[in-house]
């Protein structure tokens, strides 16, 4: 470990600023884009727009990909595993939300 | 540098088969993955999880790191003998997955030139992107903040040998920013290959638990007792927010559970978020014969069944 610079700079907030292109979002989270066309087609991700070339991910996505991509190169799970996998964390999350909502009684 | 274990990392014995340590690593990786984990040591361990298994998973990998490893036990001082991965022909077919600043200094000295396929005359590519978690305090949503952060980079010098440089990044995080939401700091990934432009960055947000709120998208969840009395009669209250503190008046006749909402007092935004206060009431305790007294004063003034709702 040498040097140490500091830089000083300021970051954009994905979800609100940049809407990812497909190519961003494959870009972003290292995954082939056969793979994130599949999630699409398997309703893993939502983007806007109609055609792959007008597809625009929120920065959610990034992090649904990031995590279908663990599932599948390193769980070998299956398209449709991954969805139900993605599905449940999602139900975990909003029971999570709600006992946050109504707090510990 | 410290010589690490990759089959320890997994309990596994050096002569497991691919098998065993395919079975090893998804057991461990999904009782660590963050997503799933609660522990809070489980982004560490993910992360030595992940770097044990790019290695080992890998056949070629798998038989350098035998081979140079067969000597030394975890945590002794170790130095890579040179020319040691001589005869092994790396594929790199990894390219992409194996480049990780999350690796350790042990993983960039073995694997990291490796890892990123070598620096092929005339290639040109763009620099990998990188994700890093960052925690911040509540009150820095609401105040926008100065958050230092330290990345090791994995620089090739001009040998093409990888070294690791450690690199500070002052980020200003914008006000109004979410858990779980991720900034990016364009061109502070991996630098790109020949004329290639470097990656990007992306910071994932985490807010760290506070003693007061809880955090649900933007809005913020505050639980507030009160007296029977309080709740019965109404009230006006001073509550803290992560702003300062504000007036509140409780209607009479509130119930344990009810939210009373702040219009806009939640994680500022273009459509900011909300607050709720979660009432909840504290019984106090009748110790002396006067507080005796009022609690009976009270079942005698009470036509009151606390269990009428209950059949049977």
């Amino acid at each position: 470990m040498s040097k140490t610079e500091i830089q000083s700079i300021q970051g954009l907030i994905v979800e609100e600023d940049i809407p990812l292109t497909l190519e961003e979002l494959c870009q972003a989270c290292c995954a082939p884009q056969e793979h994130v066309v599949a999630w699409v087609v398997e309703g893993v991700l939502e983007p806007l727009g109609e055609t792959p070339q007008d597809w625009r991910f929120t920065g959610a996505s990034l992090h649904r990909a990031r995590l279908a991509l663990w599932l599948t190169r390193d769980l070998e799970i299956n398209l449709p595993g991954v969805a139900l996998a993605l599905d449940l964390l999602d139900e975990i999350a909003a029971l999570q939300a709600h006992q946050q909502r109504v707090g510990s009684r | 540098m410290k010589f690490k274990d990759y089959y320890e990392v997994f309990g596994v014995p050096r002569d497991a088969t691919q098998d065993d340590i395919k079975r090893a690593y998804r057991k461990l990786a999904r009782k660590y993955h963050p997503d799933v984990s609660k522990d809070p040591e489980s982004d560490v361990r993910f992360k030595e999880l992940g770097e044990a298994y790019a290695v080992l998973k890998d056949p070629e990998k798998r038989a350098a790191y035998d081979q140079v490893g067969s000597q030394w036990k975890a945590g002794q001082d170790f130095q890579p003998p040179p020319d040691w991965d001589a005869g092994f022909e790396f594929s790199g077919r990894d390219f992409g997955s194996g480049a990780d600043p999350g690796h350790s200094d042990f993983f960039e000295a073995l694997f990291g030139r490796q890892a990123r396929g070598g620096q092929r005359p005339g290639m040109h590519a763009r620099g990998q992107d990188h994700h890093a978690k960052v925690l911040i305090d509540l009150e820095d949503a609401f105040r926008g903040a100065q958050r230092s952060i330290s990345l090791r980079m994995p620089v090739p010098d001009e040998h093409g040998r990888i070294a690791l440089r450690e690199r500070k990044l002052d980020v200003r995080i914008p006000k109004g920013i979410r858990a779980g939401q991720h900034l990016r700091l364009a061109g502070q990934g991996d630098p790109g290959l020949g004329e290639g432009p470097p990656g990007d960055l992306f910071l994932e947000i985490e807010f760290k638990p506070h003693a007061q709120f809880r955090v649900v998208g933007p809005d913020v969840y505050l639980d507030l007792p009160l007296a029977p009395w309080e709740a019965a009669l109404g009230c006006s209250l001073t509550v803290p927010t992560p702003e300062g503190s504000v007036q509140l008046t409780v209607p009479a006749g509130s119930a344990a559970g009810r939210q009373l909402r702040l219009k806009g007092k939640g994680i500022p935004g273009k459509i900011p978020g909300d607050l709720y206060a979660v009432l909840a009431i504290a019984l106090p305790p009748a110790v002396s014969e006067s507080e005796k007294a009022a609690y009976r004063a009270m079942a005698e003034a009470f036509d009151f069944n606390a269990r009428a709702p209950m059949k049977g």
